[in-house]
């Protein structure tokens, strides 16, 4: 079984201390304030907030989706045929198994050329704490051509 | 040597000691006192010159009010809250020392868990066979391949992502709530589809990450479930601007 587009996210509870990510905002955004004491300038603190692997709406993402849920479908075609309710679509219904499957195929071909540097995925979702200081991440979506001009401002 | 203020980073019941060894933001990292004003102290250090909102400095102020409220109740400062000097720290205590002492008491022996529930990403394949939107739009996708039906899907497998990552975030908040003293919204974190804080009590933490750990588990096909706490009460404190603010309005 082929691995999914996504390395599987380890659902645990992260240590209490430590794991700066998951409380700055408490710290930033929460506890006490005193409105005549003042507070230090946060400028560039955003970079901090950025998590790589959160669900923005974004065209780079909804192209990465795209693309997964395309390669989700070839996996299946290639490593199982048990799953028709993934398989057999409308698609497959209303013009045949064999257009589909090529259709899959020249997609298939785009999403080994945009995915083809899938390791940076792989670097991006470990929750290193170091990756979180005082830079900008990297982008982990795919680079295409044509995108830079859509992307939010994040760094 | 407080040309620069003097930083706050927490009150807590006078005649505490602090902790051994506890150190303050800034590089070196300053010194800690606790300013007394009668049953309430603050606990600060002289500000650093430079200070900013620094991944060190940040993990300087966690890892204090950690420790602080390890031993007892404390109220945590927002990063960053700088007073002018000792003398408006005093001045400070002294106005407010009876809400102060009032919020420590209701806070003790409390400790906050905030939950972040995120989309699953890898439950791809649990949203196409749950969604028909989502794959009608592929079968147009693999139809006729080109870039606005990508976006469509892309789009659509983002909401439904989402949207199944909420469902099981409200479940969850409703499962965690009764095992809570107090429950609060946090601000919202880009991508999270619930920032929940609790308020509970010490002892019944073990409890409170074993529930929390089961809903992780059992809904870890729609949602990225992040436990954190115990914590210091940041989100239970009394929210002081407010009152005058309103006033202001």
């Amino acid at each position: 079984m082929p691995a999914t587009t996504y390395s599987d996210e380890v659902v645990a509870c992260p240590p209490r201390a430590g794991t700066l990510y998951d409380v700055l905002e408490l710290i930033l955004d929460r506890g006490m304030v005193i409105d005549v004491f003042v507070r230090v300038s946060l400028v560039g603190i955003e970079i901090l907030k950025i998590d790589a692997r959160i669900v923005v709406a974004s065209v780079d993402t909804y192209l990465r989706f795209a693309e997964a849920c395309n390669r989700l479908d070839l996996e299946r075609d290639s490593g199982s045929t048990t799953i028709p309710e993934l398989l057999g679509g409308g698609a497959a219904k209303s013009i045949g198994k064999r257009k589909v499957r090529k259709a899959a195929e020249s997609v298939g071909d785009t999403v080994r050329k945009v995915v083809g540097g899938g390791d940076d995925d792989a670097d991006d979702v470990d929750d290193d704490e170091e990756e979180q200081q005082e830079r900008p991440r990297k982008r982990r979506a795919p680079t295409r051509s044509g995108s830079n001009r859509r992307r939010p401002v994040e760094a | 040597m407080t040309a620069d203020g003097v930083y706050v980073y927490a009150i807590i019941r006078a005649g505490r000691r602090l902790p051994p060894g506890a150190r303050g933001v800034g590089s070196p990292e300053r010194s800690l006192r606790a300013l007394r004003r009668g049953r309430i102290a603050a606990v600060v250090s002289d500000a650093p010159s430079d200070l900013r909102a620094r991944r060190r400095d940040l993990l300087a102020h966690q890892e204090l009010l950690l420790l602080l409220s390890e031993q007892g109740a404390v109220l945590p400062m927002r990063f960053g809250m700088v007073a002018g000097d000792e003398t408006a720290v005093h001045g400070q205590l002294a106005t407010r020392e009876a809400e102060y002492v009032g919020a420590l008491e209701h806070l003790s022996g409390g400790v906050e868990f905030n939950i972040k529930a995120l989309p699953a990403q890898d439950a791809l394949a649990a949203l196409v066979a749950e969604d028909k939107k989502v794959r009608r739009l592929r079968d147009e996708l693999r139809r006729h391949p080109g870039y606005e039906a990508s976006i469509r899907l892309g789009e659509a497998v983002a909401a439904g992502l989402r949207r199944r990552a909420a469902e099981a975030g409200q479940r969850a908040l409703s499962e965690l709530t009764p095992q809570a003293r107090a429950v609060t919204f946090g601000p919202e974190v880009r991508g999270c589809v619930l920032n929940a804080s609790f308020l509970v009590d010490r002892g019944a933490s073990e409890d409170f990450r074993g529930v929390a750990e089961r809903i992780a588990r059992t809904s870890r096909d729609r949602m990225e479930l992040r436990l954190s706490g115990p914590l210091p009460c940041y989100s239970f404190v009394p929210a002081e601007g407010a009152a005058v603010r309103a006033q202001g309005a």
